[in-house]
Formats: C-alpha cells, structure tokens, sequence
C-alpha cells in the first residue's frame, strides 16, 4: 500500500536525520561545563516530550473534527498519534532518568516536564486501551474522540498543578541545570534534533496510518 | 433553560430514589471509606511522621476512592435493567440527562464524604478550628470536578468490556489534577494558613470544573447516541 | 575550576535507548504488516 511504503521512505529520512544529529551532538557540539556530557541528553530528551505534547493535542483536535465530519479517516489519525505519542513519552521517560541520576542525583524526581510526560503517558495507554476494548468501528472512534478531547483539554491543567505541586517541593541538586543559556552550537544541535523527531513523527504517523487502512482493507475490522 | 433543569431534577431524582429505597450502594461506600481510613493509620508509624503532613493525602485518598466506587453504579443499573433504551427514547435532552446523572452521583459521594470527613477528623486528630467552611468548599470544588469528569467516563466504560477496571484506568489521570490542588489546599488549611494563600489552588479548581463542565455537557450526547 | 564532570556513560546510554525504542518501533510496524 502507498502510504505505508511513503511512511517507511519518511521514517527512514528521520532515521538518517537523527543519526545526523547524533553524530552533530557527540562530536561537534561543546560539552556543557558543569553538567558534564550528560547534559547531551537533553538533545533528544526535549524534542521527544515537545512531540509527546504536539501528538496529544492532535489526537483531540482530530477527535473534535472526527465529532463534526465523522470522517474515518481522522479517526485513524487520531490512533496513529497516539501510538506515536505513546513511543516518545517511552523515550522522554527513559531519558528522564538517565539525565536525572548524574545531575541530581536521583533516577527520578518529579520535575515539571517528567511528571507530565508520566501523565501524559497514561492519558496514551489509557486512549489506547479503551480503543482496544471496543469491537465496533464507529462506537470505537466516538468514544476515542471523546477520550481525546478531554485529555487535550487535561493538558493546561497538568502543567499547572505539576508547576504548583513543585514549587513546594525543591529538588535536591548536585549540579544546577536550569534551561541552559544555549549559545549558538548548541541551540542549533537542538534545533536539528527538534526537525529531526518532526520528520519521525510524520513517517511513523503514516506508516501506523497506513497500517490501519491495510488491516480494514483486509480483516474488516479495522485498526 | 427551565425545562433542562427540570428534566435533569427528574433524572436525578429517579436516580436517588432507586439509591435511597435500597441504601446498599451507599452503605458500602461509606464502609469502604471508613476501613480505608483505618488501614492508612496502621500504614504509618505515628511516632515517626505526624498526622497532619500526612492527613490531606490521606483525606484526598480515600475520597477519590470512594468517589470511583460510587460512580460506575449509576449506569450499571441502567443496563442491567434495560431501562437505557426507555431513558434515550424518551424527550429528555442529553444535556438533562448528564447533568441528572451528574447531580445523583453528586449526592451519593456527598453522603459519603459527609460520613468521612468527621471519621477523618476524628482518626486523625485533626485540627479543624475555623478552616472547616472553607475545607468543605474545597471538598465541593474538587469532588465537583471528579465527578464530573467520571460520569462523562461511566457512560462509556459501560459498553466496553472489563468496564470495571477501564474506569479507574481512563479517569485517574484526569483527577491528578484536581486531587493534587485539594491537597495544596487543605494542607494550607488544615494548618491554619488565610484563606488567601489558598486561593489560586481554588481558582485552579474552579477553573477546571467550569471547563469540564463544559465540554462534559457538549461530549455526553456522543457517549449514549448511535 | 572544578573538573567536567565524568558522567558520559549515562550520555551513551540514554542516545543508545533512544536508537533502540525508535528503531524498534519502526521494526514493529514493518512486522505488523497484514501479509497479502
């Protein structure tokens, strides 16, 4: 099927983008002083939690118009989306850690952008689970739409409260990240990061896209 | 906008009626909430932390729990009976019917708290001085928003299979938000701070009830409707 | 100054888990593929 073959071209095009940016960041980008290599992390960490956000409110936003239109195919979207999404918060989550424990000393605190990332990956599995509990095509994509739009309409109030719930509880620190004041090799080394999980997130929305027509294409049931 | 209010009352009243007539539910939860508050004393060594930085988490627990307890009965009921399809043909507006379910479930957990929130004071040793009216606003606030949100979610679970564990599952990142405001809150409260310090945790609330309110009341159609 | 810290472990491997959890998920679309 088209989309799929065009999704896998895309996909490895990301592929090769990230590598790109791997080699970018390893070896011709500075290493920050007082965090040390581990800081690099933060490359792939902060384009991944963006697009766990960017592919959440998609999900709703499709959900609102699948609502109107009743149009399957935004419906499929949505569930590609989520799927994607739910792989970028695995990675924003296992990242997390592993920058945590050298810079402050722990494997997890509950900071702003990893409690979210943890809710929102609830809200993922939570959408996709209810996804998978229902038979019926269109009963599946109004309630998934539903589920949607409300956890798009979550997203405001979790950063709020996280922000309110953390600026009670200071993190111990060994070594003070902060937003690092980027200059100009650094910011740039980011920046192809963030295109670079763009042009991710776009193959492999398509491809489970694609995926989705295949599947209702031959078994009927779709997804 | 008076005939809205009127069918929803009816609904509700329905509803309560059925509830109060067996008084099962309702007993359990409170049971259920009253062991819930006793099995948290023996979680804690009381010589090492005490009661009162752990009794807003405890509270707000035990009353969520309560709160998923109560909140699948009101749609089990229906479809069990067959009584959904009599509701859905009937001209009763959607709007009326989520906000009868809304007010019914509304009154089931208000019971419940209303039972454990003394129990909680009383097992806890619990200063509440001046802060129990704003302490029972921040219960209305907060209880609103999760009960709202949940009887969004019980009208779905109810045609999916295993809808007793999809519940809890689909909802609780939805109450993360508001449970962690109301915990800022009585924390504040419960160690005699103003009322001003807690106010943007209440604003915070209330926004998120008004908005879920909101789209509640818009989505409720999409969750009964073919 | 203080030294750089040596922390380039974690670096390696939170770049590799990256790779992986990506590589492996385009893989699982690959496989998931309906067979004709």
């Amino acid at each position: 099927m088209n989309l799929v073959r065009k999704g896998r071209v895309i996909t490895l095009l990301g592929l090769g983008l990230l590598a790109g940016v791997y080699v970018r960041a390893l070896a011709f980008t500075p290493v920050e002083r007082l965090q040390g290599p581990a800081q690099k992390i933060y490359y792939l960490h902060v384009p991944a939690a963006i697009w766990t956000e960017m592919a959440i409110v998609l999900v709703g936003l499709a959900g609102i118009f699948y609502l109107f239109l009743q149009d399957p195919r935004l419906d499929r979207f949505a569930e590609a989306s989520a799927e994607v999404g739910t792989v970028f918060a695995t990675i924003v989550l296992t990242t997390g850690p592993l920058w945590g424990k050298p810079i402050w000393g722990t494997w997890w605190t509950w900071d702003a952008r990893l409690t979210s990332t943890l809710l929102l990956f609830f809200l993922y599995v939570g959408y996709l689970l209810l996804r998978s509990a229902i038979t019926d095509p269109a009963l599946r994509g109004r309630y998934a739409a539903v589920l949607g739009i409300c956890g798009m309409c979550l997203v405001p109030f979790i950063h709020l409260s996280v922000y309110l719930f953390r600026t009670l509880h200071p993190q111990p620190i060994i070594l003070k990240p902060g937003p690092p004041s980027l200059p100009a090799s650094m910011l740039i080394t980011w920046l192809c990061s963030v295109g670079a999980f763009t042009v991710l997130y776009v193959g492999l929305v398509t491809q489970r896209y694609g995926l989705s027509l295949q599947r209702e294409a031959q078994g009927g049931i779709g997804g | 906008m008076r005939e809205l209010l009127a069918q929803a009352w009816t609904v509700a009243r329905k509803d309560l009626v059925l509830e109060f007539r067996t008084r099962t539910a309702v007993l359990s939860a409170v049971v259920f909430t009253a062991l819930v508050l006793t099995v948290f004393n023996f979680g804690r060594d009381p010589t090492a932390v005490a009661a009162t930085d752990l009794a807003p988490g405890i509270l707000w627990v035990t009353f969520t729990f309560a709160a998923m307890l109560g909140l699948n009965r009101a749609f089990q009921l229906e479809l069990e009976n067959g009584a959904l399809e009599g509701l859905l043909a009937a001209p009763l507006s959607r709007v009326s019917l989520y906000w009868g379910k809304l007010v019914a479930n509304l009154v089931f957990v208000g019971v419940v708290e209303a039972v454990g929130l003394p129990l909680f004071v009383l097992f806890f040793d619990v200063p509440l001085g001046h802060a129990l009216l704003p302490l029972v606003g921040v219960l209305a606030l907060a209880t609103l928003g999760i009960v709202t949100v949940g009887t969004l979610f019980s009208a779905m679970v109810i045609r999916t299979r295993f809808a007793e564990l999809m519940l809890p599952v689909l909802l609780l990142p939805f109450l993360i938000p508001p449970l962690v405001l109301a915990v800022l809150a009585t924390a504040r409260l419960l160690a005699a701070r103003p009322l001003s310090e807690s106010l943007a945790y209440l604003k915070l609330l209330a926004a998120y009830d008004i908005v879920f309110l909101g789209v509640a009341t818009m989505l409720f159609r999409y969750t009964v409707d073919e | 100054m203080a030294d750089v810290p040596q922390n380039s472990g974690y670096m390696v491997a939170a770049y590799i888990v990256t790779a992986v959890i990506l590589i492996a998920y385009a893989v699982s679309l690959y496989r998931r593929t309906p067979k004709p």
